[in-house]
């Protein structure tokens, strides 16, 4: 049996022995041949390994421009809402203390809503079905 | 990076600035798909990774401690997704990350095209047989062979007690060996 525990073989390939350990483990090399075989095999290993020729993304490709976008965007939604509860908030103030015909009002009040509740609705919908859209993932 | 710069660049990002990002994107790409690969196999699914790890990272940035380094913290972010990615079954380990143009180093002058086939095919091999490891013994190699991270850095990325990444490393590499014993390959 080996003086030399698997733990302190793997530190001791990967160079994170401390030096007493480290002159331990190659007296112990110089006497076993099995653990001279089995440090072969794991060296071995360790070079083809490192040498493993990765794929890189291809040149000019970055993932940059996608995160962006994706950090980006709820700050530009957040401004386009409060701005846009800015804006009807006021332009309702206004419409509704102007002097206008109370029936004039009622009618151009009518259309802006339904248009407004029309618009709503559609988003929900397709919020609603892209949720389930079982293509979603599908590469265009 | 410096470590002063990287921390100014993340103080500044706190500040909802997401310009100074950038930088530091580009400096943590290369080796974040390098790491991704590894643990996902293809460029694709690594690429969206990759980027789904760095959108989470500027979003957890407000926990992020600035007396730490950015690259172990963000390394581990990485690495979740690509778990919960490949356990999300949209993605799989596949074995297309290997560059099969020849080696940009060039071949010593006494390689033969016999000698450069045969590695080639060992790599293949290699490959194939970290596709039939589990996702936990295949990350730990790609950790120490293929980024060469430090054992410091391996228990920091996985959370683990630095005193076990060398026994996980040695099941990692036992497992290895029997895969491409059962592959019917002579390694080495």
């Amino acid at each position: 049996m080996n003086p030399v525990s698997n733990d302190q073989l793997m530190r001791y390939l990967d160079g994170e022995l401390p030096r007493d350990e480290h002159q331990n483990v190659e007296d112990e090399l110089a006497r076993s041949t099995e653990l001279q075989r089995e440090a072969a095999l794991y060296r071995s290993m360790k070079e083809d390994l490192q040498g493993l020729p990765l794929r890189g993304a291809p040149a000019g490709r970055s993932v940059w421009d996608a995160v962006n976008r994706k950090i980006a965007r709820p700050f530009g939604w957040l401004l386009l809402i409060v701005g846009t509860v800015v804006w009807l908030a006021y332009g309702s103030y206004v419409y509704a203390t102007s002097s206008v015909d109370p029936l004039e009002k009622v009618a151009t009040g009518g259309v802006v809503i339904g248009i407004l509740l029309l618009l709503t609705s559609v988003i929900w919908e397709r919020y609603r079905e892209s949720l389930t859209d079982p293509y979603k993932d599908v590469r265009r | 990076m410096q470590p002063e710069v990287e921390r100014e660049l993340i103080r500044k990002c706190k500040g909802g600035d997401t310009r100074f990002y950038e930088p530091l994107v580009r400096a943590y790409e290369p080796t974040g798909l390098r790491l991704a690969l590894g643990i996902m196999g293809n460029l694709e699914d690594a690429m969206d990774a990759l980027q789904e790890a760095f959108v989470k990272a500027y979003q957890s940035l407000g926990r992020f401690d600035l007396s730490r380094p950015f690259g172990p913290w963000f390394f581990q972010i990485l690495r979740n997704q690509c778990r919960d990615k490949l356990r999300s079954r949209r993605a799989r380990f596949k074995v297309e990350a290997l560059d099969a143009r020849p080696a940009s180093r060039p071949a010593s002058s006494g390689t033969s095209p016999e000698r450069l086939r045969e590695k080639a095919e060992a790599r293949e091999l290699l490959w194939r047989g970290l596709e039939r490891i589990g996702d936990d013994h295949r990350e730990i190699l790609v950790l120490k062979e293929l980024q060469g991270f430090r054992y410091s850095e391996i228990a920091a990325i996985l959370g683990i007690p630095e005193g076990t990444v060398a026994s996980r490393l040695y099941h990692a590499r036992r497992a290895l060996k029997e895969a491409l014993d059962e592959m019917g390959a002579e390694y080495p």
